[in-house]
C-alpha cells in the first residue's frame, strides 16, 4: 500500500461537515444499534412500567381497566405480603452472601496452593456457578425430596435425623433450604474473584513478612486481608445486588411458599405478573424494585469509587 | 549474570538461616488441612451432579426403591431416549429452540456490542462517561423488573410465542455486559495501529474490521460465548413469553416438565444433563477470559 504524495495532492471536494463533526456523527451512528436494543428492552419497558403502575390492569378482568392514580402504591403500603417479602429478601441476601463469602474465601485459599490436579479441581469448583439456574433448582429439589431424596437418606443413616424431613414444604426449613442451595451456587463466584485477587498479591510481600518472622496467621492477617480488601468489597457489593434480584431458584423450588415463607420481593413481583396477571400491581412492584436497585447502585458506586485496579 | 541469577545466588548465599522454620500451624495447614479441604470442596461442588447423573441412569424401579439404591444396577440410557423423544416434553425440540435462540442472540449481541464498544473506546463525545455508567448500572437490572412491561409489550405487538420476542428480550441482559467487556478490550489496543490504517485510506469501519477486530479476537470470542451461555440459561423470559410446548427452550422445558402432574425424576435428570453439558464445556473454555473480564468489569466503575 504505497501512499504516494501524489495521491494526497489530489484535492478532495471539500466535505460538507468538518472532520471532527464527521467523527462525532460516526460515533453516534455506531451507538445507534445499541440504543435501539436497550431502548426497546430496558428504557421503554421501564417507562411503560411507570405508566402501567397508575392503572388498574388485571389481564383476566379487562372490564375493570382504568386509571387509578396512585391507587396501586396505596395498596402496596397496606400489603402485608409486600413487607414480609422485604424482610425475607433481607434474610435471603445476607444468609446467602455471608455463607457464600466464607465458603468462597476458604475455597480460594485452597485453590491458591499448588498441588497436583489443580486445574481439574478449579474447573470442578466452578460447575455449580455455570450451570443454568433452573438446573441448580431441580438438582436440589431432587436432593431434598422427602421420600427418595439422598439428603434425608444420608442423614437418617448417620443418625442425625429420626424421621424424614420435608425440607421445602416445612415453613421453618424452607428458607434455610433455599439459602443452602444458593450458597452452593454462589461459592464459586467468590472463589474465583478472591482467587484472582490472591494471585495478584506479589510473592515478595509474603517473603518479606516471612523473613521478618511473621507466622502464617500473621501473614494472612497483615498481608492477605488488607490487599484483598478492595476485591472483597467489590465482589460482595455485586453479589448483594445480584442476590436481591435473583428469582429463578426460589421460583422453581418453592414459588415463594409454603405460605410465603420464602417469598422475596423479586419472586413476588414475578408471580404477580406471571400467575395473577395483575399487570398494574406488578408494574408498581417493578417501580419499587427499580428505586431499591438505584439506591443500591448509587451506594455501590460510592463504596467502590477509588478502587481502580486489583486483579 | 542475569538479574534473576544474581538474586538466586544472593538468596543461596545465606542458606536457611534467614528463613525461619515453618511453624507447626503452617505444616498442618499445608498438609492435612489442605488435602481434607480439597476433598471437601470437590465433594461439595461435584456431589449433587454425580447424584443426578446416577439418577439419570437408573430404571424406574431402582429410582423408587426402598431402601434407597445408590448405584444403578445396570446402565440404561432409557431416560435419555425417553426425554429426547417424548411427545409431552420433547427435549429434541427444546434443544433446537435453545440452540437457535442462543445462537441468534449471540451473533446479534456481538455485532451490536462491537460497534458500540468501539465507539465508546475511540470517540470522545459528550456523555461518554455517563453512558459507561449506564451500561454498568443496567448490568445489575433484574429481569423480574422487566417481565410485566415486556409481557404487555409483546402482547401488544403480537410477538408472544415467537423467537423474536425471546431474542430481543435477551438483549436486555447480554448487551450491557458485552459492551462493557469490549470497551475494555478495545481500549487495550494501541491507537497508533489504527491511525496508520486510517492514513492509508481505510475508513473507520475498515480500520475496525481489519486492525482492531483481529487483535481483539480472543476477547470478542469470549464475550460472544458469554452471550450464548447466558441466553442458554435464561428462564424467566422463556416461560413468560411462550405458551406453546413447541416454543419452549431447555430451561423452560425443564420447568414445564415439573409442572406435569407427576414428576418423572429419571427423565428430568436426563434433561438436566442434556442442558448442562453444553454450557459446562463452553464455560471451561471461557474460564480464563471471563474471570479477567468480571474482575475488570466490576472494578472500573
Amino acid at each position: 500500500m504505497a501512499s504516494s504524495p501524489a495521491s494526497v495532492a489530489v484535492s478532495l471536494p471539500r466535505p460538507l461537515l468538518s472532520r471532527r463533526a464527521r467523527e462525532l456523527a460516526t460515533g453516534y451512528l455506531y451507538l445507534l444499534p445499541v440504543a435501539l436494543c436497550l431502548g426497546g428492552t430496558i428504557l421503554f419497558p421501564i417507562l411503560k412500567a411507570m405508566h402501567m403502575s397508575l392503572y388498574r390492569h388485571v389481564l383476566i378482568r379487562p372490564q375493570e381497566y382504568g386509571f387509578i392514580g396512585l391507587g396501586n402504591y396505596a395498596r402496596l403500603l397496606h400489603d402485608e405480603t409486600f413487607w414480609l417479602t422485604l424482610w425475607n429478601s433481607l434474610v435471603w441476601v445476607f444468609g446467602s452472601v455471608g455463607f457464600q463469602f466464607l465458603g468462597g474465601f476458604a475455597a480460594a485459599l485452597l485453590l491458591h496452593q499448588s498441588f497436583r490436579g489443580r486445574a481439574f479441581v478449579r474447573t470442578v469448583t466452578l460447575l455449580p456457578w455455570i450451570v443454568p439456574g433452573v438446573v441448580v433448582a431441580l438438582v436440589w429439589e431432587w436432593l431434598y425430596q422427602p421420600n427418595y431424596g439422598v439428603l434425608n437418606d444420608l442423614l437418617l443413616r448417620l443418625g442425625v435425623l429420626r424421621d424424614r424431613v420435608a425440607w421445602l414444604s416445612d415453613p421453618s426449613l424452607a428458607m434455610p433450604a433455599v439459602i443452602a442451595t444458593n450458597v452452593w451456587r454462589g461459592v464459586p463466584f467468590f472463589a474465583i474473584m478472591l482467587l484472582a485477587g490472591l494471585q495478584a498479591i506479589p510473592d515478595e510481600l509474603y517473603e518479606a513478612a516471612r523473613v521478618d518472622g511473621a507466622s502464617v496467621l500473621q501473614r494472612f492477617r497483615h498481608v492477605t486481608l488488607p490487599l484483598l480488601r478492595p476485591i472483597i468489597i467489590v465482589a460482595t457489593a455485586t453479589r448483594i445486588i445480584w442476590t436481591f434480584n435473583y428469582a429463578d431458584l426460589i421460583f422453581v423450588m418453592t414459588s415463594g411458599g409454603p405460605a410465603n415463607a420464602t417469598q422475596i420481593t423479586s419472586t413476588y413481583t414475578l408471580l404477580t405478573a406471571y400467575s395473577t396477571l395483575d399487570f398494574g400491581y406488578a408494574a408498581t412492584l417493578s417501580v419499587v424494585l427499580l428505586v431499591i436497585m438505584l439506591t443500591f447502585t448509587v451506594l455501590y458506586l460510592r463504596v467502590t469509587r477509588g478502587i481502580d485496579s486489583v486483579a | 549474570m542475569s538479574a534473576p541469577d544474581r538474586r538466586r545466588a544472593a538468596a543461596g548465599g545465606a542458606p536457611r538461616l534467614t528463613r525461619p522454620r515453618a511453624d507447626w500451624v503452617e505444616r498442618v495447614l499445608s498438609g492435612p488441612v489442605l488435602w481434607l479441604g480439597l476433598l471437601a470442596l470437590t465433594l461439595f461442588a461435584l456431589g449433587p451432579f454425580v447424584w443426578v447423573f446416577l439418577t439419570s441412569l437408573k430404571t424406574r424401579a431402582e429410582l423408587y426403591a426402598t431402601p434407597l439404591q445408590y448405584l444403578p444396577g445396570r446402565l440404561t440410557a432409557v431416560n435419555y431416549v425417553d426425554a429426547w423423544t417424548s411427545k409431552l416434553t420433547p427435549f429434541s425440540r427444546f434443544f433446537a429452540n435453545s440452540l437457535w435462540v442462543s445462537s441468534v442472540t449471540m451473533v446479534a449481541t456481538t455485532a451490536v456490542s462491537i460497534l458500540a464498544g468501539y465507539a465508546l473506546a475511540r470517540f470522545r463525545f459528550a456523555g461518554r462517561n455517563v453512558l459507561l455508567l449506564v451500561f454498568l448500572a443496567t448490568q445489575m437490572f433484574p429481569a423480574v423488573l422487566l417481565i410485566a412491561p415486556l409481557l404487555s409489550q409483546w402482547y401488544a405487538l403480537g410477538l408472544i410465542d415467537t423467537y423474536q420476542a425471546l431474542i430481543y428480550s435477551n438483549f436486555s441482559f447480554t448487551v450491557p455486559f458485552t459492551v462493557w467487556m469490549l470497551v475494555g478490550y478495545f481500549d487495550a489496543i494501541p491507537r497508533e495501529l489504527e491511525e496508520s490504517a486510517l492514513i492509508d485510506g481505510c475508513g473507520r469501519f475498515g480500520a475496525l474490521c481489519r486492525v482492531v477486530l483481529p487483535l481483539a479476537a480472543p476477547g470478542v470470542a469470549a464475550t460472544a460465548i458469554f452471550a450464548f451461555v447466558t441466553s442458554w440459561s435464561e428462564l424467566l423470559f422463556a416461560i413468560t413469553f411462550t405458551t406453546q410446548t413447541e416454543m419452549r427452550t431447555l430451561s423452560a422445558g425443564l420447568l414445564f416438565m415439573v409442572g406435569q402432574y407427576e414428576i418423572q425424576w429419571g427423565q428430568l435428570s436426563a434433561g438436566v444433563m442434556i442442558s448442562t453439558v453444553p454450557v459446562a464445556i463452553l464455560f471451561t473454555y471461557l474460564q480464563r477470559h471471563l474471570i479477567r473480564g468480571l474482575s475488570a468489569g466490576a472494578l472500573k466503575g
